[in-house]
């Protein structure tokens, strides 16, 4: 999709010879696009929870928030979360050495639980996400004080303390999250006539991983990126107004 | 949790304790309370949304506390024996006593709870009343106030007619096996107390010091306690578990907590919460009063008996 984007984004830009934009501005544009596009989904789904809440959503084909859900979860990872110290485990991310999970995550929306004494492990709860403020009240609440079925976990930095304190092992603990979408990379081999011929067998090659029908968002997204570069006003409010007719929709 | 095969309930699998699902399926599980609530009362098109999972876990467990009270019947039995210091201490999950008992020749006597009082705490003094400290300025106290130390060496009198009763003092009587017997009064006897007119010993709670208190005449007997608790099974969330009866009031119970609590909900939901909850209690405790044509007949079989 990334080259039907980037060659769709050059079409208009040179449509009345306004310019052209690098590879490397592409690939900037592209991420930021990327990244822009999918904060909306979440909003989008809150939306359609909205409009489903005011029966003014359908069903089957005409059921959105099921649409928004599938694109989500095409971004949905589920790994076990490496262990520090004691109660605290790594956050997923990518800048954590010998401890990164391989991917940034946007939303951690489940953390289970497992009694690692047994094998295999047992499952004995999903922890419930607490702010700081309600742990230590929680932790001395005779009632509800977090145990092996109902645990619970705080983030702090780039780490997770979960309690109670004695899952402290190294697969106690595994989270389910959506992770960032990878950076698009267009890449390229070669320079023809002055122009780079698109490769995508390059190792650091990389697509869009939003859905095919998001293409033309993502190219109104760019094109506004791209004309503000080359100063183009005109590039800037077309592809606004494509975006606003979008909205509207 | 999951449907469990025959041999597991009659066997637990072949290990020990055998008897651990005897009777389980009469209950629902705390944790599949939650769970269910969560799924089917909780969510984006639901009354009770955004809501954290512990004030769920919360208002369940409250739910079964009160239900335990009074609703549940679920009555604990606990059999002790009373040693010189005539003192039951209550037991680790006691919240309220239902009947207590003296176990005695083979039959269960009940007792009453003395209208008076049988113990006391006492502050050391002097000559002239002045309270004693200590060297840390605390309060000096005996070991027994003079009222327990009367009742633990058999000296206290009692209102009751059991054997410290004074009314027979002075008079003849027969001692047959440690016991006095007496004749028959010549005349009405007027006035008597039927409040206190029991021949058994009784107690006296101390509900902040854990123990029950009881008369002299208690001393190497069997006590039988029975109580309520709360239904916390000191704590263990996986053993908590509630009668079926009670399943669908227990969601609408939660489902009320949480919506009487919450900012901006509309009073007529909160009301209808409020009396599906109490209707549904209503329910509960009809079924679970057993209320049956047979149990009614036998009852009413009575009805045309001669009283003499």
């Amino acid at each position: 999709m990334i080259n039907s984007v980037r060659n769709t984004v050059l079409a208009i830009l040179n449509k009345n010879n306004y310019g052209y934009i690098s590879p490397q501005d592409f690939n900037l544009y592209a991420k930021q696009a990327q990244l822009d596009l999918f904060d909306e989904y979440f909003s989008d789904y809150n939306n359609a929870i909205n409009d489903e809440n005011r029966r003014t959503s359908g069903t089957e084909y005409a059921n959105m928030s099921k649409q928004i859900i599938e694109v989500i979860d095409y971004f949905s990872v589920t790994r076990n979360l490496p262990h520090n110290t004691g109660n605290q485990f790594y956050l997923p991310s990518t800048q954590q050495g010998a401890s990164s999970t391989g991917d940034d995550f946007y939303l951690l929306n489940k953390v289970l639980c497992y009694d690692t004494s047994t094998t295999p492990r047992t499952f004995t709860g999903e922890a419930e996400a607490v702010t700081h403020s309600k742990i230590t009240l929680l932790n001395n609440s005779l009632l509800t004080a977090p145990d092996n079925t109902y645990p619970a976990y705080v983030l702090e930095g780039a780490f997770l303390n979960v309690f109670p304190i004695t899952f402290n092992a190294l697969t106690a603990v595994e989270a389910q999250y959506i992770r960032y979408p990878l950076a698009p990379k267009w890449t390229f081999t070669n320079v023809t006539g002055g122009e780079p011929i698109f490769d995508s067998s390059q190792a650091d090659y990389q697509d869009f991983e939003l859905s095919v029908d998001d293409e033309y968002i993502l190219v109104n997204k760019i094109l506004q990126m791209a004309g503000m570069e080359i100063r183009e006003t005109s590039v800037v409010q077309y592809a606004t107004a494509q975006e606003t007719i979008n909205n509207a929709e | 949790m999951a449907y469990i095969t025959d041999y597991q309930y009659y066997e637990n699998g072949g290990t020990d304790p055998k008897n651990k699902n005897w009777g389980s399926y009469q209950y629902i599980s705390l944790a599949d309370i939650v769970t269910n609530f969560l799924l089917m009362y909780s969510g984006n098109h639901s009354l009770v949304n955004n809501d954290e999972r512990y004030k769920i876990l919360f208002h369940a467990k409250r739910g079964i506390q009160e239900l335990n009270y009074d609703a549940l019947k679920e009555i604990k039995v606990l059999e002790l024996s009373v040693c010189q210091t005539l003192r039951y201490v209550l037991p680790p999950d006691y919240v309220n006593w239902v009947r207590m008992s003296l176990y005695k020749d083979g039959v269960l006597r009940p007792m009453s709870e003395n209208i008076q009082t049988n113990w006391s705490d006492a502050y050391l003094q002097d000559n002239e009343c002045n309270i004693l400290f200590d060297i840390n300025g605390n309060i000096a106290r005996p070991e027994f106030s003079d009222i327990d130390y009367d009742r633990i060496t058999n000296q206290k009198k009692s209102i009751y007619l059991n054997s410290n009763n004074p009314q027979f003092d002075g008079m003849e009587g027969y001692n047959v096996d440690g016991g006095w017997w007496f004749d028959y009064q010549i005349g009405a006897r007027y006035g008597l107390n039927t409040e206190t007119a029991n021949a058994n010993p009784t107690f006296s709670m101390n509900k902040k010091a854990g123990v029950i208190n009881f008369s002299s005449d208690m001393n190497g007997e069997l006590c039988i306690l029975e109580y309520v608790s709360d239904g916390m099974e000191a704590g263990v969330n996986s053993e908590i578990s509630l009668n079926k009866m009670f399943e669908e009031y227990i969601y609408a119970y939660i489902q009320y907590s949480i919506l009487d609590a919450k900012f901006g909900v509309q009073e007529y939901v909160v009301n209808r919460a409020r009396k599906k909850k109490a209707a549904l209690l209503r329910n509960a405790k009809i079924r679970m009063s057993s209320i049956d044509p047979g149990k009614l007949l036998m009852n009413l079989r009575g009805q045309d008996k001669w009283i003499k």
